[in-house]
């Protein structure tokens, strides 16, 4: 709860500081990276395919907006539903193995739905991405203005965010919990693991979803990399960065995260390049992320002073 | 029987190391560039497919010795981001080195053209290639079931602790695992530059597959392996015949059938 004036802060200050576009990537961002933390930090399901969720979502909603002409909430409740049950789908084959397997499973269903995108061109355009994803107005705020588009993605949110704070702390967030410490023992206590872990995905997958539609009216296109390997991979890296154990890990992670890659895609086309070098680097001497970074330098003033 | 021995491969990684490799793909990526590039520097196919996958098997060495070794106690969420960074940059250093644009790689003189097999004509390289791999396969089976060191390397699969306590370097097995794994998602790699021409995203496609083949196969169990690699190379064909878009696809598809019916997979028992 502490956190909340220091997010509303930095909702008010972002776009004065990067411009309104890059600040609503950041809480798009956010917004995936808190779904993938439901089920990396609170279940401990490490999903290598979160992406598979977040561009089906943008897929669909951005597909309806641009040929229907759907509103911008029809389409924002279409693309959690699309998230939501596209996690259904891919929840239902993984969440019966575990460890090594999970992680492949994640990744090569991921694969599939990659390559659906990738080859049905007629209506996602294929590698091109599917362009002219339009952003609809609501009751006379036009969203094309960058500010106007930028408080509604904050407001989202901060709605969201407030949502993972009830899940993560109502029972279901404590059985989820009770599963990462000790599936047998949940077991033992009556709690049908696998439905619950699939419950996980499915909220999961709604929050990716989410993001997907908010990201396909951000930039008017939804891109074939929406649904790539590679996006599933930045946002376990965003929510690692920040600190997979928290709440709030996700958010930080996903303004360094951003960060990094938009001042380094300035610097060199071959960034990715950079970013691998940044996950090693990560990985070999920053584990825990920052969050564990922080509270670490905070244990050591308090125990100095 | 390309698919099985990329599958093969990281079977033994993950099997024996317990790591998700993710840089798999890009290993197989990059055994496919070495070759053209030995071949263009030696004029010569066959010593390139004998010196490209030996630099792979030497590249899994390093990676192993300066990055993986230090890895082994931490989670599943770091060593997964540790060998995906490890894709990135692999990826991006093929895009540094050949450029973006794919190349074509042409088998060599003695195998172009084809051959009359009575009922069908089957090009000369394809036919090379899965005899190659099939010795290859069978060479890994036996060094794992009739050697010494293959029995160690079984046993690791099984239980690590105890082949530790029997005084047995668990780190030099890893790093022989590793690179083992290595070489055969090399050789993979320069077989299949002939076939299908060399792309920097080659390594992608291939690492979906080769999890398919062990998600499917089993972690470590060699039979599941090539049996996975055929059913779905056999699904690809067969599909690729009736209609070109979906071959890709298949793949997945059937995975997530067999999956549906048996959600331990063909043979696996964990």
């Amino acid at each position: 709860m502490r956190a909340w004036p220091l997010i509303l802060v930095s909702i008010c200050v972002l776009p004065f500081i990067v411009r309104p576009a890059i600040a609503a990537e950041i809480w798009i961002f956010a917004i995936f990276g808190l779904g993938l933390n439901l089920l990396l930090g609170y279940t401990g399901l490490l999903s290598f395919g979160q992406s598979t969720f977040f561009g089906s979502a943008a897929y669909v909603a951005g597909y309806l907006l641009k040929h229907y002409a759907i509103g911008v909430f029809p389409a924002l409740g279409i693309g959690i539903a699309v998230g939501g049950l596209s996690a259904l789908l891919v929840g239902y084959l993984c969440v019966q193995r575990s460890g090594l397997y999970f992680i492949m499973l994640t990744f090569a269903l991921n694969q599939l739905f990659y390559f659906i995108a990738y080859q049905w061109t007629s209506v996602t355009g294929g590698e091109d991405g599917m362009p002219g994803v339009p952003r609809p107005a609501f009751l006379g705020v036009d969203f094309r203005d960058p500010m106007a588009y930028y408080l509604f993605v904050s407001a989202l949110f901060a709605l969201s965010l407030w949502l993972m704070q009830r899940i993560v702390q109502s029972p279901l967030g404590k059985i989820l919990q009770g599963i990462r410490e000790n599936e047998v023992r949940a077991e033992a206590v009556g709690y049908h693991a696998p439905r619950f872990k699939l419950l996980a995905f499915v909220i999961g997958g709604a929050f990716s979803g989410l993001a997907g539609v908010l990201y396909a009216m951000l930039f008017g296109i939804v891109p074939l990399e929406a649904i790539s390997f590679v996006t599933s991979g930045n946002v376990v890296f965003a929510t690692l960065i920040g600190g997979s154990g928290s709440l709030y890990g996700p958010i930080i992670g996903s303004f360094v995260f951003i960060w990094l890659s938009e001042s380094m895609s300035v610097v060199w086309a071959r960034w990715p390049l950079l970013l691998g070098v940044a996950f090693i680097i990560v990985v070999l001497f920053f584990r825990g992320g920052v969050v564990e970074a922080w509270n670490r330098i905070w244990r050591f003033s308090r125990q100095r002073a | 029987m390309l698919y099985a021995l990329m599958g093969l491969g990281l079977s033994l990684i993950t099997g024996v190391l317990n790591i998700p490799n993710f840089a798999h793909g890009a290993l197989f990526a990059v055994g496919a560039y070495f070759l053209v590039s030995v071949v263009g520097l030696l004029g010569n196919f066959w010593l390139g497919l004998l010196v490209a996958p030996l630099g792979v098997a030497l590249l899994g060495l390093l990676i192993e010795w300066a990055g993986v070794r230090r890895l082994y106690a931490a989670g599943h969420d770091y060593q997964l981001l540790f060998t995906f960074g490890l894709a990135l940059i692999l990826n991006e250093l093929i895009i540094v080195i050949w450029g973006p644009v794919g190349l074509s790689h042409l088998p060599p003189a003695l195998l172009r053209g084809g051959v009359d097999l009575g009922f069908t004509f089957y090009p000369k390289y394809r036919l090379f290639v899965m005899v190659m791999a099939g010795l290859l396969v069978v060479a890994t089976w036996l060094f794992l079931e009739k050697t010494r060191y293959g029995a160690i390397m079984r046993a690791g699969i099984e239980n690590k602790e105890m082949v530790s306590l029997l005084g047995i370097d668990i780190h030099r097995l890893f790093t022989v695992a590793f690179a083992l794994g290595a070489y055969l998602a090399g050789i993979a790699g320069a077989l299949t530059a002939p076939i299908r021409g060399l792309s920097p995203g080659m390594g992608v496609d291939m690492l979906g597959i080769a999890f398919v083949v062990v998600a499917l196969g089993g972690l470590g169990n060699l039979l599941g392996a090539i049996a996975a690699g055929l059913l779905i190379g056999i699904a690809q064909a067969v599909v690729a015949a009736y209609w070109t878009e979906a071959s890709t696809v298949v793949i997945f598809a059937v995975m997530a059938l067999v999956l549906l019916v048996r959600p331990q997979g063909m043979f696996g028992i964990r």
